[in-house]
């Protein structure tokens, strides 16, 4: 659902990227290295991967991990980015929880109950409190969702509520939501940010410093926060009396500081001084992964790289230029260079990490789909049909920001070889968000590239944004009645593997209709110090909690 | 003395003056929403964007924001920053420490360094002349992030002599972790006081009333202490005085580099998302930065020379 902003790679990174390569003289494939006929596929349908580590057998008085900036809030309601949501992860805990392999269980309140398609009965267990040991209440949890709920907060949540008419307490441990439509989607937005509880009466005092260095927050997790000073780092301390005992945290401190050069973060990690990192990918991957003091470990993720259609009245609105410009995508090449071979291929606009309620169904589909091959001549008659031969395609991108720069530069070949003229609208770092916010900006814009995930393992969260006429990432106007229909059935589907088999549907749908163009299903990538263990490879870490179950080997 | 006080201190005063409307203007004109980095670029709903547009006061015309930045300003409240949702004064304190810490520490080895060398290089003939004139055409090519790189694999990855992030703690941990910054920050610049103090010192053997002292039988060293170094020093004292100003622009890229939270790095990451308080409070520290040393350089001329009235206009 979000993008990963991750502005502004400068030039460092890329030099010790260089000097890393030439030292130990390790090149990941080249660029064109698959585009071979053979039809040898590296990796499996979908890959296999540990959604964790071996458990923590010890514990460990302190560790830092990196995230790729500074903390800016620890307010879950304005969490939207990387380091916020790691951070508050590990502190606060939500209604639901996600596990490491992306399925929600009970949280602060047992599974939700629905005595009819439009009431969900929220039970809160017993035990739950808050750091100052007083109990977690229905009347904390109304007042945490209602926050969530009202953008004057100011909430980045709000559309999680569209269909929740009400929320009141209707017992000592039990909140009812009422809704205008049934919504089996809120099950999994409340496993996340938004479903954050936090202490009423704190927040109240704390006002609009809430999560501010000044206001702090007033959670329940197994850690609570510790010295937080801006500009050099956010410590979190093992709270003594967490109420879940069994998953008591381990280490004594973890102090999160913000390094945004991956050439400082690289030496951190290999002189010990950074002791663990999740990242989407470093360019220094090959370096930390050869290092024996670093253990580099991938997981499912619910992340995917895609480049946004914004404009289906250009060259793009021909379902067949799309196509053939999906076809014409060197993706193992890419997935090779760019990601270091830390990404599947997507057979559709998802990224099989977030297969993780309904698994059979989602993989079902997924594995009937062809997998995306290079084939240059199709796509070159797809355009001749399309009449679209030697028309220019403009891509929207920012050659200040490394991921932006390469799915783009793999698009314009891409292009290139199936006869449009392409062209790239260049903007600088800070200014490519504008092509998400700004009508103006993606004027004359026929798409640009972006790292987009859910909020939790299920590709619906994404899909919600683009490929539904009134989406919040649907700029082109793309509209499919069938999509809109079965997104409908979707949501108010109560059966997991139902729900599984309508989004399989609507996945083959979008293969077809690429409303989007995916690029490549990235894993996600943990690093840590070779001492430490525990923690979980996926992307779990953006909505669950994760800090708890790291620990020494 | 007082009057040369007095005329810096209303240069200072027009110069930030001046610089904040400058500054408060480009990133007003530029494109880019401050608010849309506060989601990592997610769109926002409408309503709550509304809301944190009134919480920061960013739908004013722009000139009632900067007057009503200014106001604050005047009353020492620098405003607040949205991406670090903090006090710009407060903001600016905790950094101030690290930034000052790494462009003294470099300056102290420029000076060191990069004097010491260049008079050395100056007076010495031959193959220590050759060497260091070598050393130091490497080091002014070799750009700052990139020496910072290879710093770090070296001494911070490799030897592990130094540690390879942060500021460290307390005196003796803070110089230990600021060593290879101040080195690569200085590294460059020191080389070029090298060159320059070599050449002048060079130029002023060859003057005629050096020539003249030394053959009339005065010992060199007071030769050298008192007609060669006293003259030499104006032109290097210049040099080392612009080049310790720009330190503390340059140090941003550092402090990247070496994973310090300085104002450089804030600075960057301010401007990348439009915040603007922060870019002008951190600013408006850098431009009296400047003012000051350059009021230094000029009260070290007066001392030098005595022939250069303080606070004398350019002819």
């Amino acid at each position: 659902m979000r993008r990963g902003a991750r502005l502004a790679r400068p030039a460092v990174a890329v030099a010790l990227a260089a000097l890393a390569a030439a030292g130990c003289g390790k090149e990941a494939g080249g660029g064109n290295a698959s585009a071979g006929g053979d039809g040898a596929v590296a990796a499996p349908a979908t890959a296999n991967l540990n959604p964790t580590t071996p458990a923590a057998k010890s514990e460990v008085p302190s560790a830092t991990w990196a995230t790729y900036r500074e903390v800016g809030t620890i307010d879950p309601a304005q969490a939207f980015d990387y380091p916020e949501n790691t951070v508050i992860t590990s502190m606060c805990e939500s209604l639901l929880r996600q596990e490491p392999d992306g399925s929600i269980v009970a949280g602060l309140a047992e599974p939700f109950e629905r005595p009819d398609p439009k009431t969900v009965v929220i039970t809160l267990r017993e035990g739950p409190k808050f750091w100052n040991g007083k109990p977690v209440t229905a009347d904390d949890v109304v007042f945490s969702l209602k926050r969530m709920q009202d953008p004057a907060t100011p909430s980045f949540y709000p559309a999680t509520f569209s269909r929740v008419s009400s929320i009141a307490k209707t017992g000592d441990r039990e909140v009812t939501l009422k809704l205008s439509e049934p919504d089996f989607w809120l099950d999994g937005q409340l496993s996340q940010m938004a479903g954050v509880v936090v202490e009423k009466a704190f927040a109240e005092k704390a006002g609009k410093k809430l999560g501010t260095p000044q206001g702090g927050i007033m959670c329940s997790g197994a850690y609570e926060l510790g010295k937080w000073t801006p500009g050099t780092a956010l410590t979190v301390k093992r709270h003594d009396a967490y109420w879940d005992a069994a998953q008591k945290a381990k280490v004594g401190e973890v102090e999160f500081r913000g390094v945004p050069d991956e050439s400082a973060l690289t030496s951190g990690l290999l002189t010990g001084e950074i002791d663990g990192t999740y990242t989407l990918g470093v360019s220094t991957f090959e370096q930390l992964q050869a290092s024996k003091d670093l253990k580099v470990s991938a997981g499912p993720s619910w992340a995917l790289e895609s480049f946004v259609v914004s404009d289906l009245k250009g060259v793009l609105g021909d379902v067949k230029v799309r196509q053939a410009l999906s076809m014409a995508i060197d993706r193992q090449g890419y997935i090779q260079t760019v990601l270091h071979g830390q990404a599947q291929l997507p057979r559709t606009l998802a990224n099989p990490g977030g297969f993780a309620s309904g698994k059979a169904a989602w993989e079902q589909h997924w594995n009937a789909l062809p997998e995306p091959k290079l084939d240059v001549e199709g796509a070159k008659k797809l355009v001749e049909e399309a009449g679209a031969t030697g028309k220019t395609l403009t891509i929207g991108m920012s050659s200040e920001v490394s991921a932006i720069n390469a799915m783009a530069t793999a698009l314009r070949e891409a292009g290139t070889r199936i006869g449009l003229k392409v062209k790239l609208k260049s903007v600088s770092a800070a200014n490519f968000i504008n092509f998400f916010t700004d009508p103006k900006a993606r004027e004359g814009v026929d798409g640009f590239p972006t790292v987009n995930y859910s909020d939790y393992a299920s590709p619906v969260g994404l899909w919600g944004t683009f490929a539904l006429k009134d989406g919040s990432q649907n700029y082109s106007g793309y509209e499919n009645p069938q999509v809109t229909k079965l997104m409908g059935q979707m949501r108010a589907e109560a059966d997991p593997d139902k729900a599984a088999e309508l989004g399989g549907q609507i996945g083959d749908i979008l293969a077809k209709d690429l409303p989007w163009i995916a690029v490549s299903a990235p894993n996600s990538v943990l690093v840590t110090n070779a001492k430490l263990t525990g923690a979980p490879t996926s992307f779990t870490y953006m909505g669950g909690p994760w800090a708890n179950l790291l620990g020494g080997v | 003395m007082i009057a040369f006080t007095a005329r810096r201190g209303a240069m200072l005063l027009v110069a930030l003056l001046v610089s904040s409307f400058v500054i408060f203007a480009s990133l007003d004109l530029a494109p880019g929403d401050p608010l849309s980095t506060l989601s990592g670029g997610r769109t926002l709903p409408p309503e709550t964007v509304a809301q944190l547009q009134a919480d920061y006061n960013l739908d004013d015309p722009f000139l009632s924001r900067y007057v009503s930045w200014l106001g604050g300003a005047v009353q020492g409240d620098l405003g607040t920053s949205i991406r670090f949702r903090q006090p710009v004064g407060t903001l600016i304190g905790d950094r101030i420490g690290v930034t000052l810490g790494l462009v003294a520490y470099a300056s102290l080895l420029i000076v060191l360094f990069g004097v010491g060398l260049g008079v050395l290089a100056g007076l010495r003939k031959g193959w220590l002349d050759t060497s260091i004139l070598v050393t130091s055409t490497v080091f002014a090519a070799v750009p700052s992030f990139v020496m910072a790189i290879v710093l770090l694999s070296i001494f911070a990855v490799n030897l592990g002599w130094f540690p390879a992030l942060g500021a460290g703690d307390g005196l003796i941990d803070g110089i230990k972790h600021l060593t290879l910054p101040a080195i690569a920050l200085a590294a460059s610049a020191g080389a070029i006081v090298v060159r320059v103090t070599r050449v002048s010192v060079r130029s002023e053997m060859g003057r005629e009333h050096v020539q003249t002292a030394v053959s009339r039988g005065i010992p060199s060293s007071l030769v050298v202490r008192r007609h060669v170094l006293r003259n030499a020093a104006i032109p290097v004292t210049t040099v080392v005085g612009v080049t310790i100003t720009s330190l503390i622009a340059l140090s941003a890229v550092i402090e990247r580099a070496f994973g310090l939270n300085g104002l450089g790095q804030a600075l960057v990451e301010a401007a990348l998302s439009k915040d603007l308080a922060v870019v002008q409070g951190i600013a408006l520290v850098m431009v009296a930065a400047f003012v000051l040393s350059n009021a230094i350089v000029d009260l070290l001329y007066s001392v030098l020379d005595p022939r250069v009235a303080l606070g004398s206009r350019a002819s």
